[in-house]
């Protein structure tokens, strides 16, 4: 979900019809509008103009951008699509030529460009190019992976470019950012952006290139632009835009973004004949911006079932055109196609959301879901529920606590290192060893409390019920998830028989006959614990908590606490 | 005030000393010593009681006399133990005469355990008793006479070591020389202290004395009980009783209490609630493969909800033994083009094996997507209330660790419009809001996608949760014909709101006086 930074005038001026005055819009209106775009106004400067929008559908990267949300929204106040006659495929203007060299379908085999020209680049339109390619290079294109995008000044580049491979010292040039040439080698291992996205391109001994027809380099991708050809500054009024890529349709799609978006700002786009060696999803010739075509022929019938409306053929098709889409109705189904900034239509069901999305949400009036069913809580809730309640009636105070905790406090603390009892699943991509495994009893949970709570009024008697991950190599997740109750007495003269009164009680009063067999349990005194035996199944434990133990939590009572497994106490009939 | 409410507003300790007053044959005065014997009382209770009845004017202090009394300070009983300095001085003194050797004050105030300004003042005082002399080069030499001092502050550290006594009853010199030895402002290591000890005796006042009289005459004192009794029951001694009147005004007691959880009852409520709208609760793992985390719900395997930064991996074992099928086979299809979904799928190369790498389940909807695959009632409604866990950092708006209130509606009346009732009804029952919104919102496996906003009672407006239809390509694959609604309530800050706290962290405190004295309202 990327957040963008946009200017409200900008906005205006790209909402304007054309030729037209822009008009101020209002916040509320805008709040309003954005409902189109699954947008959400985070913030607005008002003395700069300055606008924060949350965009949240990641398969609408056309949105993520100021030109994006204007064209949305201006489609449906102007009732139609702007023509862009550079996606037509029957323009027959003479094309620049960009050549792909063999070699690539290993590394990164695709790239689209175009040309722009008689927009003259402002800094607020240089400010929002420069968003767009990062949002979209950042998230859609996955750090780079899939797709990146580079920006050129026309006039300085000499037709055809090639997009080739070559040895990481065969090609040298002026990255942005530096003031010195350096080869492609040097990049990866010194220029920052190299350091962050050389992983891409690791395991290859030949680097892709893009260069033009005298052999200047345009720019390293997906990593960095040459300084020369690749810095657009304000006033420019000739661009040259190429997106590389592993993705053909993504890499399409993402040159279709930018080639609508500058022709909104007022440029005309040129179309660029790219010629592969090897046959593409699209051929070995593929002009771009090129329109994907993405079309589906759908029943009303499937639109008007999934909306529980009905809407009739006329205002379906309505609502699409309104939205962007061309349409054309036949007996009982339309056909919607969309436009070429956008490509995620898989099902039917994308169309549908489409049309209740350009009527308005509000034009549905709710209505219950008239089924009657029966509600209920499972067998182990209801369990856990219970013991709750008991626990509670004998004085206990309910805790809850992170699952997710430290190996320190839930194994090393207890003194279960090399232990059975000691074993947790744990995190692989550690991000703070406090939050690195998953708790596989109750009883670290209640010191943590007790730890904190030396200066609370004593007695303290606590306990929690609630999940924990038990790792078992013969369960197909490598771990049972199984709720527990644990309880602990803390206070000066704490003591086993205080915590097992307690246990009695809890058994009796969920109808189970238990006996205790003394146990040797690193976390308790010795002599002073006892594994719960239920039909001769262990299911839990109890005791006097080890004074190492106490120690290691700087507790300065006495504890006595049990865990008992409710999970598997249901399953004993 | 009338005698009867006086005796009843008295206390216990108090109805002692005015009962000694009454039974006093020596009149209306009486001292402290002649108090604590009449009553029994510890010194403690008797000032208490003293101090009480001075301040409702029922007695008045008679005649205060100051005794100065000394004892011995901790620095004393060392020097009754061991030695003082001025015997340490002469002793060094002494037996460096006896064996030729020089002895400097240098020398001495090096020494440990001698204190250099204690050593000034003891060759000071042995000098001019003549015990010692000083002569070239600061070296002492022992004289051979005796020192005056030192041999009395021996018998006084004696004398004093055995009880404190009054200063008067020392002989003049003896009294110099404690003064000399004391402590005093500026010099606190002297082995002596004097300290007043304060004589009171008390006379009763005119009120004071009705009352006493009142007291002996009735034996207040040997009927008044505070603390009815089993015998008394049984004998109906009760009767000839008087119970001792309370000041029920006070603060009670604090005692520590069983209850539940605060945020765990804003749960249970919620959790009621569902039930009673005909919800049936399912439960799940909180170790699950990205199969049924993500794969099911047709989030696509390079999805960036999906990555290292977002989702925590599990490290041993890393993949599941097996994906059940026909799921496994069905998902990966629609993924890949839709298989009989109706769909054209994500088109790319679906990888089985990544679909067991195992995860900490990060949305309560994989559970939703279990319970689907495993041949759910139609129609229906289910909901789980899931711990989930998310790559995040931690602060004061985001836990790694949490609740996520989450749901399934499935039947053939389930559609866009409906899905719309539901949340109306969410809206009315879980948040008591009249007014609600439905925005357009982006989840990856719902089309249509809503996000539903209330106007709380308290909060004004405010997301409540997010729902949709699941996608066909989930529902479909896991067996699935009729719709389904997807819902999930984002309940953490109303639970926040009720609750008083404003750090999420908080909803997990250890801080148990906190727990046991939130209220949990909702």
């Amino acid at each position: 979900m990327p957040t963008i930074s946009i200017y409200k005038s900008d906005l205006e001026s790209l909402l304007a019809s054309d030729g037209r005055a822009k008009r101020p819009v209002t916040i509320p209106q805008l709040e309003e509008w954005l409902m189109l775009v699954k947008g959400e106004l985070k913030e607005h400067v008002a003395e700069t103009g300055e606008l924060r929008i949350e965009l949240q559908d990641s398969n609408r990267p056309d949105l993520w951008c100021c030109e994006g949300i204007a064209r949305q929204i201006r489609i449906r106040q102007q009732r139609k699509l702007r023509a862009y006659p550079f996606f037509s495929a029957t323009s027959k203007k003479a094309f620049r030529r960009l050549n792909v060299a063999p070699g690539l379908e290993r590394v990164r085999p695709y790239v689209a460009a175009c040309a722009s020209t008689g927009y003259r680049v402002t800094e607020e339109g240089l400010a929002q190019l420069i968003q767009t390619q990062e949002k979209l290079s950042e998230i859609f294109g996955h750090k780079r992976k899939t797709v990146s995008i580079g920006l050129y000044r026309l006039a300085r580049i000499q037709f055809p470019v090639t997009y080739e491979l070559v040895k990481p010292d065969a090609a040298k040039f002026t990255p942005l950012g530096m003031e010195t040439t350096m080869t492609l080698g040097e990049i990866l291992m010194v220029h920052p952006k190299g350091l962050e996205y050389g992983h891409i391109l690791a395991d290859h001994d030949q680097l892709p290139i893009l260069r033009d027809a005298i052999g200047q380099p345009l720019s390293f991708p997906p990593i960095i632009n040459s300084r020369e050809i690749g810095e657009v500054q304000v006033g420019d009024d000739a661009l040259f835009v190429e997106v590389t890529g592993t993705d053909l349709p993504m890499v399409v799609l993402t040159l279709n973004i930018f080639a609508a978006n500058l022709a909104d700002r007022g440029a005309v786009i040129d179309r660029i004949d790219v010629r592969y060696p090897m046959k593409t999803p699209f051929g070995k010739q593929v002009v771009t911006p090129r329109d994907l075509d993405i079309t589906r022929t759908i029943p009303i019938q499937t639109i008007e079932q999934a909306l529980g409306q009905t809407i009739g053929a006329q205002a379906v098709k309505q609502a699409l055109e309104v939205y962007g889409y061309v349409v054309t109705p036949s007996k009982g189904t339309v056909k919607a196609k969309l436009p070429p900034y956008r490509q995620d239509l898989m099902h039917p069901m994308d169309v549908v959301e489409d049309v209740a999305i350009s009527r308005g949400y509000g034009d549905f009036s709710p209505v219950m879901p008239a089924q009657f069913t029966v509600g209920g809580l499972s067998k182990i809730e209801q369990t856990s529920d219970r013991a709750r309640e008991l626990m509670v009636g004998m004085g206990f105070q309910e805790i809850i606590s992170n699952i997710l905790g430290s190996p320190e406090q839930y194994r090393d603390a207890m003194r279960l290192n090399e232990t059975l009892w000691g074993e947790m699943v744990e995190v692989e991509n550690v991000m703070s060893l406090s939050f690195s495994c998953l708790r596989q009893w109750m009883l670290p949970s209640l010191l943590r409390v007790e730890a904190a709570s030396g200066r609370a009024f004593y007695p303290h008697r606590l306990f929690e019920a609630g999940d924990v991950a038990i790792p078992d190599r013969r369960h197909e997740l490598g771990s049972r998830t199984e709720t527990v109750v644990g309880a602990a007495i803390a206070h000066a003269a704490a003591h086993f028989s205080e915590i097992h009164s307690c246990l009695d009680i809890l058994f009796y009063h969920m109808g189970k006959d238990y006996t205790l067999e003394p146990v040797q349990h690193p976390s308790f005194l010795e002599g002073r614990a006892g594994q719960i035996v239920v039909s001769g199944k262990p299911l839990g434990i109890i005791g006097e908590v080890h004074p190492e133990v106490l120690e290691r939590w700087q507790i300065a009572v006495p504890v006595a606490a049990f865990d008992v497994n409710l999970s598997r106490l249901v399953e004993i009939h | 005030m009338d005698i009867s409410s006086l005796i009843d507003s008295l206390h216990p300790l108090e109805i002692k000393v005015l009962t000694a007053f009454g039974t006093n044959p020596s009149g209306l005065v009486l001292d402290t010593d002649q108090l604590a014997k009449a009553t029994n009382l510890e010194a403690s209770q008797l000032s208490m009681a003293i101090e009480w009845l001075i301040a409702k004017s029922l007695l008045a202090v008679d005649k205060e006399t100051i005794t100065p009394v000394v004892s011995l300070t901790p620095v004393g009983e060392r020097y009754h133990g061991k030695e003082a300095p001025i015997e340490e001085v002469l002793a060094a003194a002494r037996s460096a005469a006896g064996t030729g050797g020089r002895l400097t004050i240098q020398d001495l105030q090096s020494q440990e355990g001698l204190d250099p300004s204690d050593v000034s003042k003891a060759v000071g005082r042995l000098k001019k008793e003549g015990a010692l002399l000083i002569v070239q080069g600061g070296c002492i030499e022992s004289t051979g006479r005796p020192s005056p001092t030192a041999d009395r502050l021996r018998t006084l550290l004696q004398q004093v070591h055995e009880g404190p006594r009054e200063l008067e009853s020392f002989a003049e010199p003896d009294r110099q020389i404690i003064q000399e030895y004391a402590v005093r402002r500026g010099n606190a290591k002297e082995p002596f202290r004097v300290d007043d000890r304060v004589a009171r005796s008390f006379r009763v006042a005119p009120a004071g004395l009705a009352a006493a009289e009142h007291l002996v005459q009735h034996d207040v004192a040997a009927e008044e009980v505070s603390q009815l009794s089993p015998e008394m029951l049984k004998d109906g001694s009760w009767r000839a009783k008087r119970f001792r009147k309370y000041t029920i005004s006070l603060r009670a007691p604090r005692i520590s209490t069983g209850k539940r959880h605060p945020y765990r009852e804003f749960l249970d409520t919620v959790k009621s609630k569902l039930v009673s709208m005909g919800f049936r609760e399912m439960r799940g793992a909180l170790v699950e493969t990205e199969f049924w985390n993500m794969d099911a719900l047709f989030m696509p395997q390079f999805h960036p909800a999906r990555d290292i930064h977002d989702v925590y991996f599990v490290k041993h074992p890393t993949c599941a033994t097996h994906v059940a099928e026909p799921f496994l086979s069905r998902v990966a299809q629609a993924h890949r083009d839709g298989g009989n979904t109706g769909s054209m799928g994500w088109r790319y190369a679906f990888d089985v094996e990544r679909a067991k790498r195992l995860v900490l389940r990060s949305q309560g909807t994989a559970v939703s997507a279990r319970t689907l695959a495993s041949g759910p009632a139609t129609p229906a409604k289910y909901f789980s209330i899931a711990r989930c866990f998310r790559y995040d950092q931690v602060d004061a708006t985001h836990a790694t660790d949490f609740f996520q209130v989450e749901g399934i509606v499935l039947g053939d009346d389930i559609n866009f419009r409906t899905l719309l009732g539901l949340l109306n009804l969410f809206a009315r029952e879980v948040a008591q809001a009249k007014d609600v919104k439905f925005l357009p919102a982006y989840f990856p496996f719902t089309e249509p996608s809503v996000e539903l906003h209330v106007r709380h009672p308290r909060l004004g407006w405010m997301e409540l949760g997010g729902a949709g239809l699941f996608r066909p390509e989930v529902t479909l694959p896991l067996g699935v014909k009729v719709p389904v609604i997807a819902w999930g309530l984002g309940l953490d800050r109303m639970a926040m709101v009720a609750l008083g706290i404003h750090d999420i962290r908080e909803l997990f405190t250890n801080n148990l006086d906190m727990i046991r004295t939130t209220r949990g309202v909702f």
